[in-house]
């Protein structure tokens, strides 16, 4: 090889290693580059420019006239608005709860599991998250509907029809369906990297399963617990489309009313100043965990 | 975030996509040679051509349309006001027209290019949308009433009041949509669509909140779907949308209530700064030739303003009073009146205070 | 685990996450063109499927997208959280780390709008690759999370370290044992971001440029004329290909084993 060669080489495999090290936040920053011209690119820049407009007023047909007004905000904050984000939160949160309860026995089942068998089961529970979502609901309407299967299965058992669609219970029924991942992923997560010889120790201690599960699994998966919640209720909160096609005009939720002013209403401005409400509502919720941490409650979750 | 374990199976199936990367480089070349193509961009309501209209163009001119659909006209207006899409031609309702114009979204057309122009029924010209027409051409007509399934209601709707009939609580469902269902209001409550007074408003507001137990949904897509299934037994309807799923349900039925029925038309426009004007005025020229406007009538079961159609439109059409009401029947029917900009917050606010509340 | 009622409950779970899908599979034979109740058995729609090119464009279109934006996510994800974990903490860390899961909060239709409205002010063509960067953005913070929580598992180890005493540089322990090392989360991670670009629906409405119509926007349009069993057919299909390659993988590694 050349000696001019060798020594490029060298340069570069310098340079590259000087990044991999990453003692001086330069190569931090380099490394970080991509990601964040992403970030501004895709989500700070246009977020906060369609944001900015919660503060603007509203002109003719809804055009952007750029004049400062809070008008936005006092009227997301009327009161009338309150029962909505009260549903919103307490389906968000029902949904959330029955996720984890639901989710976690199965993602305990899936800790202890080995191998090829472990794979095909996390396969099988990802499988219809690759099937678009919106022929997923058209089947549950499918089975939930007046004339559905449900009903045509009580009337074969002589029982009288309900109607499913267009409650709380089919919304909600949806949205458990779509973020049921979202729960046992990171649970599943945290109960398999617990060592199995801390329950075999509880054991020797004494301790009954349900004890060893209370005192040393259950506080152990806290972690997966909190993000599983957090990646379950967030979405959740700025869902509209299950309320959309599962639900009927009672069940109309957050996301449906911003949904409404930018599509419907053209009222952009009140649009973003209640999409605003909404991120500090959420922002301040994902404060109050990062406190928790810092109180040490709880382990880094990931 | 969880870390689902991953083996050799992953990769087989990324191994699987990358052939996909095959037609994204020959998408890329064509790119690339792209400008020798003449196109046009046309964006139009979902199912509201035929099979046979945007090949004969092609056909006949050479010139590419790429069609692309929406479901609602609120969600078109959105993506159109919030930048350039690239779109040429678009299909809106009349009523959407003063808010194209104020938006600044539409142009002129030239419409001394349109030899075709002619052939359009002269009452479906010169319309208080578009006095001088300017700006739009007339594609299909319709009407808003009441469609139903004749095997769920004890008798066929005749009036507006009947989607407010306690015996269908849940089984109603109303268009997702300002116009028709304020317009509906005000107009049971003997007020002009052309109020002002927030009264109004707020008695149409009352009028649509004691409905609302009701409804089973505001939509503007599904509806059609829910009366097939049997989900709903009355709804809010567009005419044609109706009965073309007659098909598929032989019980749905359609009727214009006796309070009057809404009728609209459908023009097409060019957008300000389109980027095809020549070859997008040969398409709407095209698209009013005789032959096309039968053949997109008889597909779609809205009414055709084209009044050299007439002939080539199939008879059963034709005589449909559902498609083509009775003389007596049009005289019945009403546009909805374009509110000014001041209205129109009023209008929005209602509406979505009726769907909030 | 030993338990079987563990074991029953969730083979329950199971058949509810596939209720709806058995439902699509079976209505996707069913002769009634609107998918609202059962009319009879045929099994034409697969050969409408196979006639339609528009559809076929559709499902490739949503494929490409996928496979770069997934690509493109990995990368970043990669270098962000390579970044994280590795290096020595810099000033603003916390406030990053919040900032790309970022993505996750926002409300899909603010996303939406404000591209759109941020791409035409910037005078941003809405093509192929401008969706294909949103999308990446999207699914960024799943290749990033996923990743990070690899490298983070991986740190105590004293691998690299070995690797270096034995002569080799940092770039070339990077290469030989970090990125192996983390190629499982990668996988995982890009495969997350795959799915997550293959059913976004929402932002792809509003930046979808001219003539590009992935799966979900091309099934939505057709809402109004309701989901045909076609919609079932090729959902049906995808699936069919989806659970043969998890089969055959299995086969494959089984037979790798008896060698």
């Amino acid at each position: 090889m050349e000696p001019d060669l060798v020594r490029r080489q060298g340069a570069l495999d310098r340079g590259l290693s000087w990044l991999i090290r990453g003692q001086r936040p330069s190569a931090s920053h380099i490394l970080l580059a991509p990601a964040t011209l992403w970030l501004l690119a895709f989500l700070i820049l246009p977020v906060a420019s369609l944001l900015s407009l919660g503060f603007t007023h509203r002109g003719p047909y809804g055009a952007f006239e750029w004049v400062f007004t809070w008008d936005n905000f006092r009227r997301a904050l009327d009161l009338k608005y309150l029962p909505i984000l009260i549903r919103t939160v307490c389906y968000s949160g029902a949904t959330t709860a029955l996720c984890l309860v639901l989710g976690y026995p199965l993602a305990y089942f899936l800790s202890f599991q080995a191998g090829k068998r472990r794979d095909l089961y996390l396969a099988l529970l990802m499988i219809p998250f690759w099937t678009s979502w919106l022929v997923a609901i058209y089947s549950w309407i499918i089975i939930l509907g007046r004339e559905g299967l449900l009903n045509g299965l009580l009337r074969a058992l002589g029982l009288p029809p309900i109607a499913f669609l267009g409650t709380s219970f089919s919304v909600i029924l949806g949205l458990v369906y779509f973020y049921l991942p979202f729960m046992v992923l990171p649970l599943y997560a945290s109960l398999e990297k617990i060592p199995r010889s801390y329950v075999e120790a509880a054991h020797d201690l004494g301790a009954g399963n349900v004890e060893a599960f209370l005192k040393v699994t259950l506080p152990l998966s806290l972690p997966g617990v909190l993000a599983g919640c957090i990646l379950t209720f967030i979405p959740c909160m700025g869902d509209f489309l299950c309320a959309d096609f599962l639900g009927s005009p009672r069940t109309y939720l957050v996301g449906n009313l911003i949904q409404n002013q930018f599509l419907m209403a053209q009222d952009w401005q009140f649009g973003s100043a209640l999409t605003s409400l909404l991120l500090v509502f959420l922002i301040t919720g994902l404060y109050a965990r990062h406190r928790f941490e810092e109180q040490g409650l709880f382990e880094e979750s990931e | 975030m969880a870390e689902p374990r991953v083996s050799r199976r992953d990769f087989l199936r990324l191994g699987l996509l990358l052939p996909a990367a095959g037609p994204l480089l020959s998408t890329l070349a064509a790119c690339a040679k792209k400008p020798a193509e003449r196109v046009v961009n046309f964006f139009n309501w979902s199912s509201y051509i035929s099979k046979e209209a945007l090949p004969g163009f092609t056909a006949a001119t050479g010139v590419k349309v790429n069609y692309d659909v929406f479901a609602d006209e609120e969600e078109m207006f959105a993506k159109l006001r919030s930048g350039a899409m690239g779109y040429d031609v678009i299909v809106a309702t009349d009523y959407l027209l003063p808010r194209l114009r104020g938006s600044n979204l539409i142009a002129p057309i030239p419409m001394e290019d349109l030899k075709n122009l002619s052939n359009l029924d002269p009452k479906f010209l010169h319309t208080p949308y578009d006095p001088e027409q300017r700006f739009s051409v007339p594609y299909l007509w319709g009407t808003t009433g009441i469609g139903f399934n004749k095997k769920l209601v004890a008798k066929a709707p005749t009036s507006w009041w009947d989607l407010w009939d306690e015996r269908y609580k849940g089984r109603i469902c109303m268009l997702d949509s300002p116009r028709e269902c304020i317009g509906t209001a005000l107009l049971l409550k003997g007020q002009p669509e052309t109020t002002t007074d927030e009264k109004d408003f707020e008695a149409a507001k009352e009028l649509l909140l004691k409905q609302k137990p009701l409804v089973k949904q505001y939509t503007s897509a599904t509806y059609v779907d829910a009366l097939v299934a049997g989900e709903a037994a009355l709804a809010m309807a567009y005419s044609g949308d109706v009965l073309q799923a007659v098909k598929e349900n032989p019980h749905l039925d359609y009727a214009l209530p006796k309070e009057g029925g809404y009728m609209w038309v459908d023009c097409m426009c060019v957008l300000r700064g389109a980027p095809h004007l020549a070859d997008s005025v040969a398409l709407i020229d095209y698209l009013l030739r005789p032959d096309v406007a039968a053949g997109i009538c008889n597909a779609v079961h809205y009414a055709s303003p084209n009044a050299a159609a007439q002939p080539r439109i199939d008879p059963a059409v034709l005589k449909d009073k559902r498609v083509y009401p009775p003389a007596a029947v049009v005289k019945n029917l009403r546009y909805h009146t374009p509110p000014d900009p001041e209205a129109y917050v009023l209008w929005n606010q209602t509406w979505s205070d009726v769907k909030a509340l | 685990m030993r338990s079987k009622g563990l074991q029953a409950y969730c083979f329950g779970l199971y058949a509810f996450l596939y209720a709806p899908l058995a439902v699509m599979v079976a209505f996707s034979f069913n002769t009634a063109r609107r998918n609202v109740a059962w009319k009879g058995f045929t099994f034409q729609w697969y050969g409408a499927l196979l006639r339609d090119a528009e559809l076929a464009r559709s499902v490739a279109t949503t494929l490409e997208l996928a496979v770069v934006a997934s690509l493109m996510a990995a990368v970043m994800g990669m270098l962000a959280a390579y970044a994280m974990t590795r290096h020595a903490p810099f000033k603003g860390r916390g406030l990053y780390s919040a900032l790309l899961n970022a993505p996750l909060m926002m409300p899909e239709i603010v996303m939406g709008v404000g591209l759109l409205s941020f791409f035409s002010r910037a005078g941003v063509p809405l093509n192929f690759w401008s969706l294909a960067c949103a999308h990446a953005l999207i699914a960024l913070p799943f290749t990033t999370a996923s990743i990070r929580a690899r490298l983070l598992s991986l740190k105590e180890s004293s691998l690299e370290d070995a690797a270096m005493d034995l002569g080799a540089t940092e770039w070339e322990a990077f290469l030989q044992i970090t990125l192996p090392l983390a190629r499982p989360a990668i996988i995982s991670g890009a495969l997350l971001a795959f799915t997550v670009s293959f059913e976004d629906f929402v932002t792809s409405f509003f930046i979808a440029g001219i003539g590009i119509v992935t799966m979900p926007i091309k099934i939505y349009s057709m809402m109004k004329f309701g989901v045909t069993p076609e919609i079932n057919a090729l959902a049906t299909c995808l699936l069919a290909i989806t659970i043969g390659f998890l089969f055959i993988q299995r086969f494959l590694d089984a037979r790798s084993r008896l060698n």
